[in-house]
């Protein structure tokens, strides 16, 4: 078990920026999920971290040593891809042994870690199997325990969950928040989908364009952005945003400032603003209610309105989050 | 895929059946025409069956020239050739991987540049570079091409195929800590085994039909290979055509035999969609 921190680290590819000053620490025995969209520097963070990449500047510290120069052998941490990246030409026992064996352990050792490993994933029952005979969820497994196999002192997840269909992912998603509590190693996971993200994480690391935009709890990452695109990237329908004078509509807010208020905190009712239904979506026990002056509001399906209904729109000041216009950082209501 | 294949299957089996007899029936006709009387003449009209059937001509021609010993002598090179051939195609195709960015560009465009000269304007240089390291008349100017791999297309293509298999099996296996040989060793070569039979097949058949460099490198007679003597055959009895063709039934069978053997690993190589986990 050991702690993971990046120093201002810099990576450039040609003329592309993919780190751009990172600090970040994923503390002992947590699970860090760091979230962005599609070309953030995710991954590439990820890999620098397993020495799959060199970095620019800065330096790489996995418990108390600096990694930055070491080859990804010598860090001692496990990475499951995305693609899994079992060898295909190899059983499941041999995939989950393959680090073992290369570190020529002793046939004793790799015989009682291979079913140690295979127990706590669950993948005893196919164990003499190879990977294209096994589920997308299957492989998943076998990747896992291959990574846990060695015992290493952190993981490094590679959007693991995002080549599974949506059922298994969210049942991998609990089993790896399970593994995670009874091994207690350090987890650092990547992946651009954000409820994966606020359901997962210890921690929740935001990245846009190489940078660290915030790191927090899920609650407070959703709770307290630090600025308008953490809002704006966490929340599904996204955060409606004002600018001064529509939401005026609402609140007076000072100049040079944006309003942003969540869906869920959007109520709908006979009260506030009237505004006319343009659109709803139900999706299972929520239902999202576009209305005509931009705004979008999440209310429990079985109260929702009908499209063309006149309704009034109303949320409380308390709920709401002010945003500079040109920096996007958060300010304080007054 | 299923339309494709309920349009083509009633084709597939006429279609296949006609290829094989516009290869086969030339073969069949050597073999037939070996196995007339010696010295007869070339039969008016295609014989299927000759009458009656002998074996006089391979004697004769084991007799007129020491076929039993080129054979063996032919059988020498290949087993020499082939095995090194694969290694060095391979390892040299593994290593184009492996190096980074531009240094890979130039390996791949002085392959292709390698690749567009023509044998035989290689010939002079060679033959003045083995003279000069004293090395004429054995048969090293006939394996030692093999140790640059026999030709550059053998090393695109490992390289080709070992560039189609996911680059994060490799690097799962760098985080394991194997070697670049290792992972020549346990996941490249297990990964292209159909590329690799069919690079030592192409090897074998190039090496096994070398007319030109032994005719070149090779003085010695107890030192031919099987293509020289069939040369041999025919300068010492140019219209003896059934014995000409039982040497030349000779020279074709394991070559006829060895792809035999290699088309049941590529028939065997399928094993359906996400091989590769994609």
């Amino acid at each position: 078990m050991s702690r993971i921190a990046l120093e201002g680290v810099r990576k450039r590819f040609g003329e592309t920026t993919a780190l751009d000053g990172v600090d970040l620490e994923a503390r002992d025995g947590e699970l860090l999920v760091v979230v962005g969209p599609s070309g953030c520097g995710k991954s590439t963070l990820l890999r620098c971290v397993a020495g799959l990449e060199a970095v620019d500047e800065g330096a790489i510290r996995i418990g108390d040593r600096d990694v930055t120069q070491l080859r990804p052998a010598a860090r001692n941490i496990s990475m499951v891809f995305q693609s899994y990246a079992l060898f295909p030409h190899l059983t499941v026992r041999e995939n989950i042994a393959f680090g073992l064996v290369v570190r020529e352990e002793s046939k004793q050792v790799v015989r009682e870690r291979v079913a140690e490993a295979s127990e706590l994933v669950g993948v005893v029952d196919f164990l003499e199997r190879r990977p294209y005979q096994l589920s997308g969820g299957e492989r998943q497994r076998v990747a896992l325990a291959r990574a846990l196999v060695r015992r290493p002192d952190a993981f490094l997840l590679d959007e693991p969950l995002s080549n599974l269909d949506a059922g298994t992912r969210v049942q991998m998603r609990t089993e790896l928040r399970r593994l995670h509590r009874e091994i207690g190693s350090t987890m650092v996971h990547v992946t651009h989908d954000q409820v994966e993200a606020l359901t997962l994480g210890d921690r929740i690391a935001v990245l846009d364009a190489g940078r660290v935009r915030q790191v927090g709890t899920p609650d407070e990452v959703y709770g307290r952005p630090n600025d308008r695109f953490v809002a704006g990237f966490l929340g599904s329908p996204a955060m409606n945003f004002f600018g001064r004078e529509a939401a005026r509509r609402f609140y007076e807010i000072p100049k040079g400032t944006v309003l942003g208020v969540r869906p869920e905190h959007v109520r709908i009712g006979t009260h506030g603003l009237r505004t006319r239904v343009d659109l709803v979506e139900v999706a299972g026990s929520d239902a999202y209610v576009h209305l005509d002056r931009g705004l979008v509001a999440r209310v429990p399906a079985h109260l929702r309105p009908d499209e063309g209904a006149n309704v009034g729109a109303a949320f409380d000041r308390g709920a709401a989050h002010l945003f500079d216009e040109a920096t996007g950082e958060r300010r304080e209501w007054q | 895929m299923r339309a494709g294949e309920r349009k083509w299957g009633g084709w597939r089996q006429p279609a296949a059946i006609a290829v094989a007899v516009a290869f086969l029936l030339p073969l069949w006709f050597m073999v037939s025409g070996s196995l007339r009387e010696p010295g007869l003449p070339p039969p008016r009209a295609p014989e299927l069956i000759p009458s009656p059937i002998s074996t006089a001509s391979y004697h004769e021609a084991f007799d007129l020239v020491d076929l039993a010993l080129y054979t063996v002598n032919s059988l020498i090179v290949v087993a020499l050739t082939v095995p090194l051939a694969v290694l060095v195609a391979s390892l040299a195709g593994f290593a184009m991987l492996l190096v980074a960015g531009r240094a890979r560009v130039v390996l791949v465009v002085f392959s292709f540049a390698a690749l567009m000269i023509p044998v035989t304007a290689l010939l002079v240089p060679r033959f003045t570079m083995f003279r000069w390291l004293g090395l004429i008349d054995t048969w090293v100017p006939l394996i030692a091409p093999a140790l640059l791999g026999l030709s550059p297309f053998y090393v695109l293509l490992f390289y080709w195929s070992f560039r189609r298999l996911p680059l994060e099996l490799f690097e799962a296996a760098r985080l394991e800590g194997m070697s670049p040989f290792g992972m020549w060793r346990r996941l490249g070569m297990p990964l292209v085994r159909p590329v690799t039979i069919a690079v030592a097949l192409l090897a074998f058949i190039a090496s096994w039909g070398n007319f030109l460099e032994p005719l070149v490198y090779l003085f010695d007679p107890d030192l031919y290979t099987l293509p020289l003597g069939l040369r041999s055959l025919e300068t010492l009895d140019r219209t003896n055509y059934p014995m000409l063709l039982a040497g030349a039934v000779v020279a074709t069978a394991p070559v006829v035999f060895a792809f035999m053997i290699a088309q049941r690993y590529f028939l065997h190589e399928d094993r359906g969609a996400g091989w590769l986990g994609r």
